[in-house]
């Protein structure tokens, strides 16, 4: 059956119950998290001082699906299922012969795929008791996100945002306020870890390493008060896995299965929710061929030029030691549009299959993703967030090379967020002033002597 | 309120419409081809424009200025030059900002040419700031506004946030005009004078993308350049002129010269002021070495213009790839191309349609290189 329909919806009722987890998967246990104070595998105790017991099982589970719980379903159906597009608009306009699909998280009510998993963390800090909820974020997505889910549970919630974005973005701020969420400027002096660093540098741009060891020193030193994060832990990539469950379900019922799968990556979590449960098909073997794509800035590359090594996940040194990609903990990456691409690490399981070449990154130039995306909002519509034109950029060469090569190909990719409150960016875009910022990888190299020594690691 | 000086070179511009490529020591031939004043009526752009604004002008007597401001409706000025005779030079241009030195103006806004600049530079340095409104026959230094009503929204803007302008380092060039009357474009880094600048954002939205100091920013690449040297300890480093390489001097603790090549290797100074054959004779004998360069001028140029030292011999030697280009986000964002020319088109055009110039701590920005220019072509 050849899919005519412009949008391919899911009914509430065929939403997934339970979450993918792709570890059991893998064909090889990851190398453990690390204690930063012992270098010693962590225990689920030495995590308990920030996040709540559920999460932490969650974490390090083994189990191949994990229910959610009904009062979370119940949230998550204010937007989900989300919907599936076929983009016959711009195919017609690349004049491809590729079948492009997007799965539109901007549905949602801050407008991103965040709230998959702010919703149930919130959910089960709650039930741990827990009164307020530390967290930072980078463009105001994440942030937004969490304000909104912890109101819903009663919570309180404190975001550090980086400096660059509360500047830039100034309505995502505004949203948190109507959630009731307290939003602070990053590195801010209200912690020993941001006021070491407005030391060191008054003028610092900030960025998510830092808000990182805010949120955590603040949840650390309060005991009402929990950490919570919006990307590369193993619970969060989990919870965003309704994403790839639904596109599964949604492309199935037009007879089609992606062969290839498209993400943008910062930490990493909306790539994994969509590509996860398609990444575990071709570890099992049942669709060997599927390309799954990450996307990165180029200022920002993690994956592409980054060492595979164990780092921190913060600034400070605070977080555990993870096994992945990294550009070095103390990487403070140019201020890109993408604020939610300015990471200096990855989810470790994306880290592992792409240095298993399971999955592929590329990387690209702010001027590029930005002319992708008014391409997509000239044919398909929607005006993306900054990150998510990154995916949009992909797809679109994926789409162009079967224009070659004459390929029908399946091209899924994850349509993360609305740029909405993005259009400072799209401003300089049309007035030239986007700087194509690069990663000097060979003078870095040559300079870099920061990561952390693991004894035997 | 600001106090401006104001200074107007009556005669700049004048040769360029007559074919003389340049008005200095040419008044006269000028004059005799027909050529007409061309600076006043740009100066009168530029004060139309600050009528309004709360100013106080120390200028030079009649066409210096003190006819410009008068015509426009100015009445806040005061004379504080009078040149002897009518005919006015470069000894009258000196005398000018000696006398606003003595003033303690904020700002010399002058409408001129490089060679205006320059003298205005060889009295005031960098003490001084200076913004040019644009009038002359060759415009190579970065001292300029783009327009005469550019150079007015600086100088507005300033006033009002009360004489805090935000300034940067710019680069004033020397051309010599009687080899560029010849065919022969020659210019020399002069200088570096301290020139306001309004970076050219939209109006109404509000990015911080960059630091606003450039200072800042030159530490910045300079800390990264030096963690670079660190690690690479066998490599001779060869830094170019400019401020921006004199910070990472600075960095490293050793003392540069500001407008030559300097050599260092393993943090110590190894020679100064090199000429071709210092570099030559440093680079012998297979040392591998990088040479560490800016952007040069307005018009961004990063090899051919005022680095004639660095030969296509030197170059060939270095190597391509070990050249290390850098720029602060503030020269790069009035940049929108560069321009490579040292003379050995192959080695230039292996450099493919763009470089990667370092221009923060562990940032470069990928920037577009555009065809060399030929003669005439410069703005």
């Amino acid at each position: 059956m050849v899919c005519m329909h412009t949008k391919i919806p899911l009914d509430e009722d065929q939403m997934p119950k339970s979450w993918y987890n792709i570890l059991p998967d893998l064909p090889s246990p990851l190398d453990p998290p690390l204690h930063p104070g012992t270098g010693k595998p962590l225990v689920p105790d030495d995590l308990t001082p920030i996040f709540p017991m559920e999460l932490i099982l969650q974490e390090m589970s083994s189990k191949r699906t994990i229910d959610i719980p009904p009062e979370v379903q119940e949230v998550l159906r204010l937007w989900r299922p989300s919907p599936l597009y076929r983009a016959h608009r711009l195919e017609k306009h690349l004049k491809t012969p590729a079948h492009i699909y997007y799965k539109y998280e901007g549905v949602s009510p801050p407008g991103s795929h965040k709230p998959n998993t702010a919703v149930p963390q919130a959910y089960y800090n709650m039930k741990a008791g827990i009164e307020r909820i530390a967290t930072e974020t980078g463009a105001g997505q994440w942030g937004s996100a969490l304000a909104f889910a912890t109101q819903i549970f009663g919570l309180e919630c404190t975001i550090y945002m980086v400096r660059s974005s509360y500047a830039q973005k100034p309505y995502r701020k505004s949203m948190m306020q109507v959630w009731g969420a307290e939003c602070i400027p990053s590195p801010s002096t209200r912690t020993k870890s941001g006021s070491a660093v407005l030391q060191k540098d008054p003028e610092t741009t900030g960025s998510l390493g830092i808000a990182i060891s805010e949120a955590v020193e603040d949840a650390a030193t309060h005991g009402n008060t929990n950490y919570s994060l919006g990307s590369v832990l193993n619970h969060v990539c989990l919870h965003q896995t309704v994403i790839g469950l639904e596109c599964r379900e949604q492309l199935a019922s037009v007879d089609e299965y992606p062969d290839v799968v498209i993400g943008c990556v910062g930490g990493g979590s909306n790539f994994a929710g969509i590509s996860f449960p398609f990444a575990g098909e071709k570890l099992k073997g049942t669709h060997k061929e599927t390309e799954i794509i990450a996307v990165e800035p180029a200022s920002c590359p993690t994956l592409t030029k980054g060492l595979f090594a164990y780092d921190y996940g913060d600034v400070a040194g605070l977080t555990p030691l993870l096994k992945m990609f990294t550009l070095g903990h103390d990487f403070v990456p140019p201020s890109i549009h993408a604020g939610g691409l300015r990471y200096h690490g990855d989810n470790p399981t994306i880290s592992r299959l792409v240095y298993d070449g399971v999955m592929k990154a590329v990387a690209y130039h702010q001027s590029e993703v930005f002319d992708a995306a008014q391409t997509f909002a000239r044919t398909e519509g929607i005006i993306v967030a900054p990150e998510t034109s990154h995916a949009v950029r992909a797809a679109i060469d994926e789409a162009l090379k079967c224009r070659k090569s004459g390929e029908k190909k399946t091209i899924l990719f994850n349509c993360s967020g609305h740029g909405n409150f993005d259009m400072s960016a799209y401003d300089a875009f049309y007035a030239k002033q986007l700087v194509d910022y690069e990663y000097p990888e060979q003078l870095i190299r040559e300079s870099l002597s920061r990561l952390p020594k693991i004894p035997g690691a | 309120m600001c106090t401006l000086g104001f200074l107007v070179n009556p005669v700049a511009g004048m040769g360029g419409a007559v074919g003389l490529k340049g008005t200095d020591g040419m008044v006269e031939a000028a004059l005799s081809r027909g050529a007409v004043p061309r600076s006043p009526g740009r100066a009168k752009e530029t004060i139309s424009l600050l009528r309004s604004i709360d100013i106080h002008f120390l200028t030079c007597s009649g066409a210096m200025g003190e006819e410009i401001l008068s015509e426009e409706g100015i009445s806040g000025y005061e004379v504080v030059y009078r040149p002897e005779s009518e005919q006015t030079g470069a000894p009258d241009t000196m005398a000018a900002c000696r006398a606003f030195l003595e003033r303690n103006a904020d700002l010399i806004l002058f409408c001129g040419g490089d060679g205006t600049a320059r003298d205005i530079y060889s009295v005031v340095g960098d003490s001084l700031p200076m913004l040019g409104i644009p009038a002359g026959v060759k415009m190579y230094s970065a001292v300029f506004a783009i327009t005469p009503g550019a150079a007015a929204g600086i100088v507005r803007e300033g006033c009002i946030k009360g004489g805090r302008f935000l300034f940067r380092d710019a680069e004033v060039m020397d051309v010599d005009e009687e080899a560029y009357r010849e065919g022969s474009l020659r210019t020399r880094l002069f200088g570096i004078a301290k020139s306001p600048y309004r970076p050219g954002l939209v109006q109404g939205t509000k990015q911080v993308f960059e630091d606003p100091d450039e200072e800042r920013a030159k530490k910045d690449i300079a800390r990264f350049i030096k963690e670079v040297m660190e690690g690479t300890p066998d490599i001779l480093y060869i830094l170019g002129p400019g401020s921006t390489t004199a910070a990472i001097a600075d960095e490293i603790g050793i003392r540069k010269t500001l407008l030559g090549f300097d050599a260092v290797k393993g943090g110590t100074l190894v020679a100064t002021d090199l000429n071709e054959e210092g570099l030559l004779s440093l680079l012998g004998g297979g040392t591998r070495a990088r040479l560490v360069i800016s952007i040069i001028g307005a018009q961004g140029s990063i090899l051919g213009r005022g680095t004639q030292q660095v030969s296509p011999a030197v170059l060939q030697n270095i190597g391509r790839e070990n050249i290390i280009v850098v720029a602060t986000p503030h020269k790069l964002a009035v940049t929108p191309l560069v321009f490579l020319d040292s003379g050995d088109r192959e080695f230039d055009e292996g450099f493919g349609d763009h470089i990667s110039v370092v221009s923060g701590y562990r940032v470069a920005q990928r920037k577009r290189i555009g065809k060399a220019p030929g003669e005439g072509e410069f703005p």
